[in-house]
């Protein structure tokens, strides 16, 4: 599912230009990193992806559908394949984390049954199933951070995009968090992770693309060993 | 032509939309009795709002009720002069039979005027003294429900040229002033039901607004996993319709125990008239009127508030 970013410019309200004539293509079920500095513009380059906002020039096309002009009605349809990982997390407290991970799926109308299958494998899969009754706030940042991950998923999305999933983590937790992005990359999914680790990135071994100041300053691929 | 879908649509499962509905009515519930004391304050609220407008309304439903039940008697009486031969009395009983408006026509002899006037006023020893029977003949007709005030008192005019007649007494006053209630009623009615319709909807309205914004974070990430916007403010029209129904059925009993508490006078007053009363509104199809009047009040509040609050969501997030 290819992405495709055409002269992107975003300039928001108050005359910030967060991206400047952005080009770049993500190819379909790619594993993506986006870097640079805190202002650098990655969330704004994800938000535009998720139609969270909408470019002031140039095109974001998602499988060849130019999405700034996707019409109310077909909006919601769009989000439901994809998953958005943030650093803030958006877990709801009053609900339990079966149930926060369980949201994509009651949106998309699924069956309990399907819905507890579903949600029992994205907890596992980011083993805390164990965990499934728990509130969020009777989670540590890190797990938090994994039932997040685990709402992103459990729609099976197409594309997985996560703005500083690692930003409150432990360089282990950081790890095996970014393990998790790359076996959803394996499976096929187009995933987009913006991070201002480098170091972290370097050992990912896939696709970088810098920015700076909003613009495109690198685009390369990594060596996974180092 | 441009492509304005990205995936092809997908059909939600068969049983979704219902599925959602009565996971929307069990949150609902579970949310106005984890807040019960404001619940309960905002039924109250409504139902005052909702009860005045439909005491109002039954009062004037049991005006036209009393009206309806004295409808015999507009109409009027002519009076003929003491001594005067029966045969003038029924000639104009046959005439008014043939008069159009007329609906019944009733003749009253002298004995039998004399009669009434003994059973009625415990004065038959003193009637006893007299000589001759002072009491003249009579005539009453009653008119249709179709004849005006001014139709009435021409039928009166043409009753009056009669000969022997003394006096036409037309008895008309009681039922304009009934009449001239009535519209004071009504339009009270019509007036308090707009403002307080108005009152009931802003109340629903502030009360789900802040129910959406104590409930924004959820909001906004319904909205990024791909949530519809009938989806997203459905659990928010459940709310304003309970907050509504709440409000009726807070109405409701208030204004039945408003009946039952003027029922035994209002029995009374009727009865001392020689008339059985069946005051309105214990009947059903008040009460569903007055829960559906609720219901779409609450709703009324609910999309006003939450169109306003999610649109300025949906503008910050850059939607068409």
């Amino acid at each position: 599912m290819g992405i495709e970013f055409q002269h992107v410019v975003k300039r928001f309200e108050n005359g910030t230009e967060a991206l400047s004539d952005v080009s770049v293509t993500i190819p379909p079920g790619s594993l993506t990193f986006l870097t640079g500095h805190s202002g650098a513009g990655k969330s704004t380059f994800l938000n535009l992806v998720l139609r969270a906002d909408r470019p002031t020039r140039g095109k974001v096309l998602v499988n060849g559908v130019d999405i700034a002009g996707l019409k109310r009605r077909h909006l919601p349809v769009y989000r439901r394949h994809l998953g958005a990982v943030f650093q803030d997390g958006q877990l709801l407290d009053a609900r339990t984390i079966f149930n926060n991970v369980a949201l994509p799926l009651h949106v998309a109308g699924m069956r309990a049954r399907d819905v507890g299958r579903r949600v029992r494998a994205a907890l596992e899969s980011v083993d805390l199933l164990r965990k499934a009754e728990l509130l969020p706030g009777q989670l540590s940042a890190g797990e938090r951070q994994r039932v997040v991950i685990a709402r992103a998923v459990v729609n099976r999305p197409k594309i997985l995009l996560a703005d500083e999933p690692t930003g409150n983590l432990d360089p282990e937790l950081s790890r095996s968090t970014m393990a998790l992005f790359r076996r959803f990359h394996d499976v096929g999914v187009t995933v987009i992770v913006a991070s201002h680790d480098t170091e972290l990135v370097g050992t990912m071994g896939s696709r970088v693309v810098g920015l700076d100041h909003g613009r495109v300053v690198s685009q390369e691929a990594t060596n996974p060993d180092g | 032509m441009a492509r304005t879908r990205v995936w092809p649509a997908q059909a939600r499962p068969w049983g979704a939309y219902w599925r959602d509905h009565g996971r929307v009515l069990r949150d609902t519930l579970g949310y106005l009795s984890g807040r019960f004391a404001t619940t309960l304050w905002v039924w109250l609220t409504i139902g005052v709002a909702l009860a005045v407008p439909a005491a109002l309304h039954l009062l004037e439903a049991n005006l036209v009720r009393a009206a309806g039940q004295w409808r015999e008697n507009p109409g009027f009486s002519v009076y003929f002069e003491p001594g005067v031969a029966m045969e003038k009395p029924e000639d104009l009983v046959e005439r008014l039979k043939a008069m159009d408006g007329i609906e019944r026509v009733w003749l009253t002899t002298p004995d039998e005027a004399l009669a009434e006037f003994r059973e009625l006023s415990g004065v038959s020893d003193a009637l006893e003294l007299l000589d001759d029977n002072p009491l003249p003949a009579s005539v009453r007709a009653s008119v249709t429900t179709a004849v005006s005030p001014a139709g009435l008192a021409a039928l009166a005019e043409q009753a009056a040229v009669t000969d022997g007649v003394e006096d036409v007494v037309v008895e008309r006053s009681w039922l304009e002033r009934l009449g001239a209630l009535r519209e004071i009623v009504t339009r009270l009615h019509w007036s308090l039901t707009a403002i307080l319709g108005l009152g009931a909807v802003l109340i629903s309205g502030a009360t789900v607004r802040l129910a959406i914004v104590a409930r924004l974070e959820e909001v906004k990430v319904l909205t990024l996993v791909g949530a519809g916007r009938g989806y997203v403010r459905r659990p928010f029209l459940y709310l304003g319709a309970a907050y509504g129904l709440g409000g009726a059925v807070i109405a409701a009993m208030a204004i039945s125990a408003l009946l039952l508490f003027l029922e035994e006078p209002l029995v009374r007053l009727f009865g001392s008239y020689g008339r059985d009363l069946e005051i309105a509104g214990f009947d059903p199809i008040f009460h569903l009127v007055l829960l559906a009047s609720g219901g779409t009040l609450g709703v009324l509040g609910a999309v006003a508030a939450s169109s306003q609050r999610l649109n300025r969501l949906n503008a910050a997030q850059g939607r068409p």
